[in-house]
């Protein structure tokens, strides 16, 4: 196991430099540069000349790249063209907000197990196929209408919840890790750690809808499959109640490829919620990067894109970790 | 298993009524706490080393200069100077300060440091010294007193002096119209000293090349003397300001200040329809009409700041002659275009810069839409009806001088094809390349573009856009008496002389025809009803010093 | 028929015959969700091509004036949807905005339909390092989120109509590959292939009557399935302001992206194109679905 681990953890390295080369070619294939997007109407040719020889854009391709890897080899993702601030301070601001988000909505996809087990266990039957029905309009609905849809009739209309933002802002407290339900647990004070899960709400429904339908739907199919298994069978004519034959084989075995789905879902968080930040102005890594590109922001493109990549690639690893420790056929390979 | 999926959906429903009965509004009680959203957060709180709106409106409110703007008017007034004389044919200026003014860490404000303020600025090297640090000082002085890098101007200022308590005289090297109007802006604003030099306000670094302050002073301590002191700033999430009680004038009525950024103009106008905020700045156009027809909210408008324009370029091809460049002017329905694409917040330009600025001329040549007269135009020059040329218009923007581009465009052709002209479109992109080719003159007969100033000085209009490089460059011109006429309004110091030079300036340029200025936008802001007495200035600034909510 | 094709029937791995489709096409009949789903789609096909006949008005056409007491005004006898922000009829755009759906998913995964089945037929027969590189290449594609794969193409090429249909036919490409080369590499190994093959019957014989078939069923399902989201990517990428650049195009996505800011005043411009969405995507996804379970022999004996 421990040697699996290593292999995976060592392969990531040629991935991040092959990685970063190609994000490199493909920040200065995108027409246009820095310049004009931060001097506006003043982007006289002298000005944009300047610019690009402040950000080296005018040296050979290679010599950029090797400027690159040694600034990032000592730490130093370099500055954000817009707000002028360290990469590496931003990301410690946006990141903690879209893993919050992408844990909240996780969890909220969680529920898909019970309904799907509850689908599967009806199977055939109208319930069944209602909920096949609404887990297929789960996926059928854009994030970003649903992420509208939740605002405009639990904060627009209803006024339940907020709109924007991570919290109220005449509320001050200490956010050392950026992560706010964490922080204002830490303080103490209950209201603030409220007010950060009102927040939180529609945004998480709005992203972990998909992944919702997509665990329901896999639970049920799994459920199915494992109940027609002839150990199933057998436990049931030994005589064991259908609740302990449930919890003790069914759910066990289905959770093979329940576990394998939760773990694909990554990508799918990190597109979705591109697209939910966007609809309530929450200031993570999503919005973020679709900035830097509309921008042409290279250091945060490049620093932000590469740090990504480097979560995905361990998330990646956790979850194939954890579904060789489950199925132990795997290991062998 | 039935009873855990229950059980799920019975946690579940229990959590929306605890949401419903735990949730509340923000609050409609009378508050003495104002929540601003702005676009974007500030770069540095001290304000000598950004050019950002965002950044200005909060150190407007923390920080004061010698001279300020009359609050909604570009007419200057004694701030923390109370009387001022030039000399020497504008070389030297006295400056009478005013008596008993602290900054907020309880140091007196005196001659000595205004001078430290002025000195601090000559001093600066390394990496001050780069564009992208100290923009506007190298604006309106040129240079440092030991220019180290290339291609920055000599240096305007020369020395001050404080002779005793509360008279401070600055000398500049040559005179300069721009040094007074100037002293009005951010930027430009007296810091304190002794914070400036116990939190490092002076440290900095080229990083990436890109400017960075290292020091604490402008994050965590900017000092002033303003009605609003810095409480705090969580960078990237809010700026934080409370009432200054031992303020010298007229303390504000809220007693705390947050300015927020939300970047997307849509999320603002449902933060504010929320109740979330109590004001938003930069409205979309297209919300306009949403706030006034929402019986809690309001539109708050500020005198217009800006210009839109047509380039007319004389590189090559019929723009050369007047009568061309004439025909164009008579030929766009500008009013028909302001009408039907600014949602109510435009007005027509006749001159390249804003009614509200000092230098408009009170009568110029007017070009009323005329397509007849185009076509005679046309006709009796080398371009015969049909004329046939090139306008380009950006795509993937909209602008607070211009928030259609396409479909002013549209109407622009239109008109233009009624008057004699064949049109062929072109657009581009904004981002990334339609400034540059405008700015560059590779942008076709004629192009859209515009300008939002940065200070109320006409020579940030009218100078940006007619200097000699520029109007080369863009505009493909080079007129002798344009140019003189502009050199010597920027450097008359006698602000009259200057009034009526800027007035004749204008008069010219609208013969000449080097464009054709078509709209001033007045650029709103979105509020809560209950909101009294925030003041938009037309460079932007928002003055909460009078301001109350409830 | 050889001795081949008997022994593979009663060992239960028949081919294709007509009865796979026939009982398939029996069991979609009766399958309630892909009936829903057939009739979405083909409102939603139909809508499209018949749009100028169905449409009340010229969908680009403004009429400002109908929007002098602001916006916007809502459905009413002459426009049953209300009309848009420029004073545009919002059921002809609606109407018209399923031309673009159609086309556009249709394009989309026509390229990465036939790009994918491509590469994955030259990685599923060649075999060897071809096979690894290919496959590599692919998981690569397959380990970037497809809509962030697709906003990295459109930012490289620029925003508009055409760029987007290709950046979402792009990430439709690894999906495809994936799923033929499976489908050959399974059906190479089968006893059958191998025992058609020991009695000397060619590979490109194998390959139409054997191979190619059994493939069939699963494309079909991931075409239906790949037009779904190929729709849902696109409005996405038009939400994000990276679609047809011209304001006036009727795309549902791109007509979605300035309706936030009247949420509160005229909701129904919001609701209309994404309710359009959801009805066409949710129809192929029934189908899709329907599709799946009516192919799938292991559903086979179980009602």
């Amino acid at each position: 196991m421990l040697k699996f681990i290593v292999r995976r953890l060592l392969l990531l390295v040629p991935i991040l430099i092959g990685l970063s080369f190609l994000v490199f070619i493909w920040i200065r294939a995108l027409p246009g540069g820095p310049a004009e997007a931060l001097l506006g109407e003043r982007a006289t040719p002298e000005a944009i000349a300047k610019i690009e020889r402040d950000y080296g854009l005018n040296k050979p391709i290679t010599v950029q790249y090797w400027d690159y890897v040694k600034t990032t080899a000592t730490g130093d993702l370099g500055t954000s063209v817009t707000t002028r601030r360290a990469v590496t301070d931003e990301l410690k601001q946006r990141f903690p907000a879209t893993i919050e988000l992408a844990i909240a909505a996780m969890l909220f996809s969680l529920l898909g197990i019970p309904l799907g087990f509850f689908a599967a266990k009806h199977y055939g039957k109208a319930i069944d196929s209602a909920s096949l029905f609404v887990s297929l309009l789960g996926v059928s609905v854009p994030i970003f209408f649903l992420a509208i849809l939740l605002k405009y009739v639990f904060a627009v209309q209803l006024g339940w919840l907020p709109t924007t933002g991570r919290v109220d802002a005449r509320i001050d407290f200490d956010h050392p890790t950026n992560f706010y339900l964490l922080d204002s647990l830490w303080t103490g004070d209950f209201s603030i750690f409220w007010d950060c899960v009102k927040h939180l709400i529609l945004p998480a429904i709005a992203l972990g809808s998909i992944p919702l339908a997509i665990i329901a739907r896999i639970t049920r199919a799994a459920v199915l499959d494992v109940q027609n298994e002839d150990y199933v069978r057998v436990a049931r004519a030994k005589g064991l109640s259908p609740r302990e034959v449930d919890s003790r084989h069914v759910l066990r075995n289905a959770l093979l490829p329940i576990i394998t789905i939760i773990g694909l879902q990554t990508g799918l968080l990190l597109s979705g919620a591109v697209l939910t930040e966007t609809v309530f102005a929450w200031p993570g890594i999503g919005t973020w990067l679709v900035d830097a590109i509309r921008s042409r922001n290279f250091p945060v493109l490049q620093g932000g894109i590469l740090f990504v990549s480097v979560i995905f690639v361990l998330v990646n690893l956790a979850v194939d970790v954890t579904y060789a420790i489950v199925n132990p056929k795997i290991r062998v390979s | 298993m039935r009873g855990i999926a229950l059980k799920a959906i019975l946690a579940l429903a229990a959590c929306a009524v605890l949401v419903v009965t735990l949730g509340n509004s923000s609050g409609s009680k009378a508050s003495s706490t104002l929540i601003f959203a702005g676009a974007a957060d500030p770069t540095y709180l001290d304000p000598a080393l950004a050019s950002d709106g965002e950044t200005f409106r909060v150190t407007e409110q923390m920080y004061e200069g010698l001279v300020a703007l009359k609050p909604g008017t570009t007419k200057v007034i004694p701030k923390l100077a109370l009387k001022w004389k030039s000399a020497n044919r504008g070389k030297t200026w006295t400056f009478w300060l005013r008596h008993g003014v602290k900054f907020h860490d309880g140091t007196p404000f005196n001659a000595a440091a205004v001078c430290a303020n002025f000195n601090r600025w000559y001093n600066w090297s390394g990496a001050f010294q780069d564009p992208s640090a100290t923009f506007y000082y190298q604006a309106i002085y040129g240079g440092f007193k030991h220019n180290e890098v290339s291609g920055l101007q000599p240096p305007l200022y020369r020395s001050c002096a404080a002779k005793g308590q509360y008279k401070a005289i600055v000398k500049l090297r040559k005179a300069s119209g721009t040094f007074f109007p100037s002293l009005v802006i951010a930027p430009f604003a007296m810091q304190s000293p002794t914070a400036m030099r116990k939190y490092g306000a002076d440290q900095g670094e080229l990083r990436n090349g890109t400017f960075r302050a290292t020091g604490s002073y402008a994050f965590e301590h900017p000092t002033g003397t303003g009605p609003f002191k810095f409480k705090s700033w969580t960078i990237g999430q809010k700026v934080e300001i409370v009432r200054n009680d031992k303020y010298w004038g007229q303390k504000a009525k809220l007693s705390r200040v947050i300015i927020q950024p939300i970047s997307d103009s849509t999320a603002r106008l449902q933060a504010l329809q929320n109740h979330d905020v109590n004001a938003y700045d930069l409205a979309a156009p297209q919300d306009i009409p949403t706030l006034s027809g929402n019986s809690s909210l309001k539109v708050i408008k500020r005198p217009a700041f800006n210009v839109a324009y047509v380039t007319i370029h004389q590189g090559s091809g019929p723009m050369k002659e007047l009568k061309v460049r004439q025909a164009v002017a008579y030929g766009l329905n500008r009013k028909g275009v302001v009408n039907q694409f600014y949602y109510g917040t435009g007005k027509v330009a006749q001159e390249f810069m804003p009614p509200s600025l000092y230098g408009y001329a009170k009568k110029v040549q007017t070009y009323a839409y005329n397509p007849t007269k185009a076509k005679q135009l046309l006709n009796s020059s080398s371009c015969h009806v049909p004329c046939h040329i090139d306008f380009w218009y950006p795509t993937a923007v909209s602008r607070p001088y211009m928030p259609d581009p396409v479909r002013n465009f549209q109407g622009f052709q239109a008109s233009l094809e009624n008057s004699g002209f064949s049109v062929t479109p072109h657009s581009a992109p904004w981002r990334p390349t339609y400034v540059a080719k405008v700015n560059e003159g590779s942008a076709g007969d004629l192009n859209l573009i515009g300008w939002t100033g940065d200070y109320a000085d006409p020579d940030n209009f009218v100078g940006t856009f007619f200097n000699q490089t520029t109007a080369n460059a863009q505009f493909g011109f080079s007129n002798a008496s344009i140019n003189s006429l502009l050199l010597k309004a920027k450097n008359e110091a006698n602000f009259a002389k200057r009034v009526a030079l800027y007035q004749k300036l204008n008069q010219q340029l609208m013969k000449y025809l080097p464009g054709v200025p078509y709209a001033h936008a007045t650029p709103a802001l979105g509020a809560e009803k209950r909101v009294h007495n925030l003041i938009a200035t037309p460079v932007g600034g928002v003055w909460f010093q009078y301001a109350t909510v409830g | 028929m050889s001795v081949a094709e008997l022994e593979a029937r009663e060992v239960g791995l028949e081919g294709p015959s007509s009865g796979l489709w026939s009982e398939a096409w029996r069991r979609l009949r009766h399958n309630p969700s892909a009936i829903v789903g057939f009739v979405m789609v083909g409102t939603f096909v139909f809508v499209a091509l018949f749009a100028p006949l169905i449409a009340t008005h010229d969908p680009l056409e403004q009429d400002l004036s109908l929007l002098n007491g602001g916006c916007c005004p809502g459905p009413s006898a002459e426009h049953w949807f209300g009309v848009d922000a420029l004073g545009r009829d919002l059921f002809s755009r609606v109407v018209y905005g399923a031309r673009y759906s159609l086309l556009i998913g249709v394009v989309s995964v026509a390229v990465g339909l036939s790009i994918g089945l491509l590469i994955g037929a030259i990685a599923g027969y060649a075999g060897g390092w071809v096979d690894s590189l290919l496959m590599r290449l692919m998981d690569i594609m397959l380990s970037i989120p497809g809509l962030l794969l697709a906003i990295g193409i459109v930012a490289a090429l620029g925003p508009g109509l055409v760029q987007i249909m290709i950046a979402v036919g792009v990430t439709q490409i690894p999906i495809f590959a994936r799923l033929l080369r499976g489908s050959i590499l399974a059906t190479k190994e089968t006893d059958y292939i191998l025992a058609a093959r020991s009695v000397g019957i060619r590979g490109r014989v194998i390959l139409s009557s054997h191979v190619i078939p059994n493939s069939i069923s699963p494309v079909i399902v991931q075409g239906t399935l790949a037009l779904a989201t190929a729709i849902i990517d696109v409005a996405g990428l038009g939400f994000l302001g990276l679609g047809p650049q011209d304001p006036s195009t009727p795309e549902w996505g791109t007509m979605l992206t300035d309706t936030t800011r009247y949420l509160q005043t005229a909701p129904f411009l919001a609701l209309i194109p994404g309710a359009a969405i959801v009805i066409s995507v949710l129809g192929f996804n029934l189908i899709g679905d329907g599709l799946r379970e009516a192919l799938d022999p292991r559903f086979r004996g179980r009602a």
